[in-house]
């Protein structure tokens, strides 16, 4: 055990060191040049104002990201339900390939004031439907090709043993597209926080990371904003670490190719 | 055929992919072959001779574009519905999702047998290729030869008479490849299975089989087939044996396309 954690230790002490010297950099500069806050603030004060803020910032990531998670739930639903539609129906395929392509040229956040007169401006309804609409694609695409990348020596033994479609679905497409899943959810987790916090800039409730970091620049008080950022930043970590948490052991045989 | 059933039939098959366009191929050109019930036959022949398109067809994974292919008695389709054959390929086409045992069981499953009645027989059947040890295994933790046992395992599982094996031991190395020869002259031994072999290398065919069955491309037809006169009992002396040489020389010249020699062999509409 102890020599598993000296291993993992190898790995965790250069990024560290190099986040140390990054701050170390940072706060010498602030110091040295006298740059005031409103340009850059130092580590020194982000870190007061964040750890002084700590329920705060707390609160204030668990609202975001809360709308994150639930955009990403319905985000991902709706992907893997299409993913299916389109590896069972060519049609239902031949339509969404385009029309995936193209709507991800779309800057959908930029779709919020609309869907916020749309729906209820002061509900969360808005923010989780950009959301979902942002994790939809990456997770379409990926499950998508996860369903149809199935080796064909594979497909051709399922025949040989008379697998009607279904049970080729269920016992070799679906498992094939477990850990395209995960790819799309490495994507689709950080951009679920990313969107519900970009979201919060174009009104609604206040209390969110994206609504707290605007109005805290507003009024001047940098050293906070930043510290928001900060929370901003440790919410999408958190969303990615989960992902890769669950891949992991769920899916002890993404990596390997063993039966090529 | 009067009465008795042939493993496999093949009366006059052809398989033309595109045909009437200009890109036309003649995989097959009327191929007549017939395979005894527990015997073993070698497709053997050059890239683009058939042989595989010719195991494709007996195992319904393509069809005919004439000419009439039965196996066990009954059409294709209906083999392969009912099961009557296993096939292994040059991939051993693991499910990495499933570890070694149910692997082997995911035949059994498509059957509908239950839990522990598939159990049993997959771990029969993994102590039979020497992997019980294994059973709980994952896919990737195995050697090539390994995973290639399983994968025959696998073929045998649901008992069929057939067995259909497409260049199984080809992406092996010399030595695990000629261990798992020996290791389904064995098989083939317990179970008394039909078997049915494509592969390119001439002393494989000649080790395994009773007949070998020469092909050539362009089109793919049979050219030739080589009755294997090495008996049943078959070990490592086998393949040091003048009339294991004797029987390689034979091949080696039907590839080339010699007429007459060794005198032990038969035209094809003979057979």
């Amino acid at each position: 055990m102890s020599e598993a954690w000296a291993d993992r230790l190898k790995f965790v002490w250069p990024p560290v060191l190099i986040a140390l010297v990054f701050l170390g950099a940072w706060q010498l500069l602030v110091v040295a040049r006298d740059i005031k806050p409103f340009v850059l603030p130092a580590p020194t004060l982000i870190a007061e104002n964040f750890f002084g803020g700590l329920d705060l910032m707390w609160g204030t990531a668990y609202y975001t990201g809360t709308t994150a998670l639930l955009g990403l739930v319905f985000g991902t639903i709706a992907g893997i339900v299409m993913a299916l539609l389109a590896q069972r129906f060519i049609v239902v395929n031949n339509l969404i390939t385009p029309l995936a392509a193209g709507l991800a040229a779309v800057p959908i956040i930029a779709l919020t004031p609309i869907l916020n007169n749309m729906f209820s401006i002061t509900s969360r309804t808005p923010r989780v439907l950009v959301t979902a609409i942002i994790v939809f694609f990456p997770m379409l695409v990926n499950v998508t090709r996860g369903l149809v990348q199935v080796q064909p020596v594979q497909l051709e033994l399922m025949r040989s043993m008379n697998a009607q479609p279904r049970t080729v679905l269920r016992s070799l497409r679906v498992p094939n597209a477990i850990p395209f899943f995960f790819t799309g959810m490495k994507i689709a987790a950080p951009l679920a926080v990313i969107a519900a916090l970009v979201a919060e800039y174009f009104g609604g409730p206040q209390q969110g990371l994206g609504s707290r970091i605007a109005s805290s620049a507003a009024n001047t008080a940098y050293g906070r904003a930043w510290a928001y950022v900060v929370a901003a930043i440790i919410t999408g970590l958190v969303f990615y670490l989960i992902v890769v948490a669950v891949e992991r052991w769920t899916t002890p045989w993404t990596g390997r190719t063993s039966s090529a | 055929m009067s009465g008795h059933e042939h493993a496999v039939s093949a009366d006059g098959v052809w398989k033309i992919f595109n045909e009437g366009l200009s890109n036309e191929v003649t995989a097959l050109q009327d191929v007549h072959l017939t395979v005894d019930t527990g015997e073993f036959i070698s497709l053997i022949g050059p890239s683009g001779c058939g042989k595989s398109t010719l195991l494709r067809v007996i195992a319904d994974l393509t069809d005919a574009t004439r000419g009439q292919m039965r196996v066990a008695g009954v059409t294709p389709p209906e083999a392969r519905e009912k099961q009557l054959y296993g096939m292994a390929f040059q991939q051993a086409a693991l499910f990495d999702w499933r570890n070694v045992r149910r692997n082997v069981e995911l035949p059994l499953e498509l059957q509908g047998w239950n839990k522990d009645k598939r159990k049993e027989r997959a771990m029969e059947l993994l102590e039979m290729v020497q992997l019980a040890d294994f059973a709980e295994h994952r896919p990737w933790e195995l050697s090539g030869g390994m995973q290639q046992r399983v994968a025959i395992a696998r073929s045998l599982a649901v008992d069929p008479p057939l067995l259909l094996m497409d260049e199984p031991f080809g992406a092996l190395d010399e030595m695990t490849r000629e261990r798992m020869q020996n290791e389904l002259l064995r098989i083939r031994q317990e179970t008394g299975k039909s078997i049915v072999f494509v592969t390119h290398s001439i002393p494989e065919a000649v080790y395994l089989s009773d007949r070998v069955v020469v092909m050539s491309p362009r089109p793919g037809r049979i050219t030739d087939v080589v009755p294997i006169p090495l008996g049943v009992d078959r070990d490592e002396d086998t393949r040091e044996s003048d009339a294991f040489y004797e029987s390689v020389t034979a091949v080696r010249e039907a590839l080339r396309g010699h007429v007459g020699g060794a005198g032990m062999r038969a035209r094809v509409g003979e057979v």
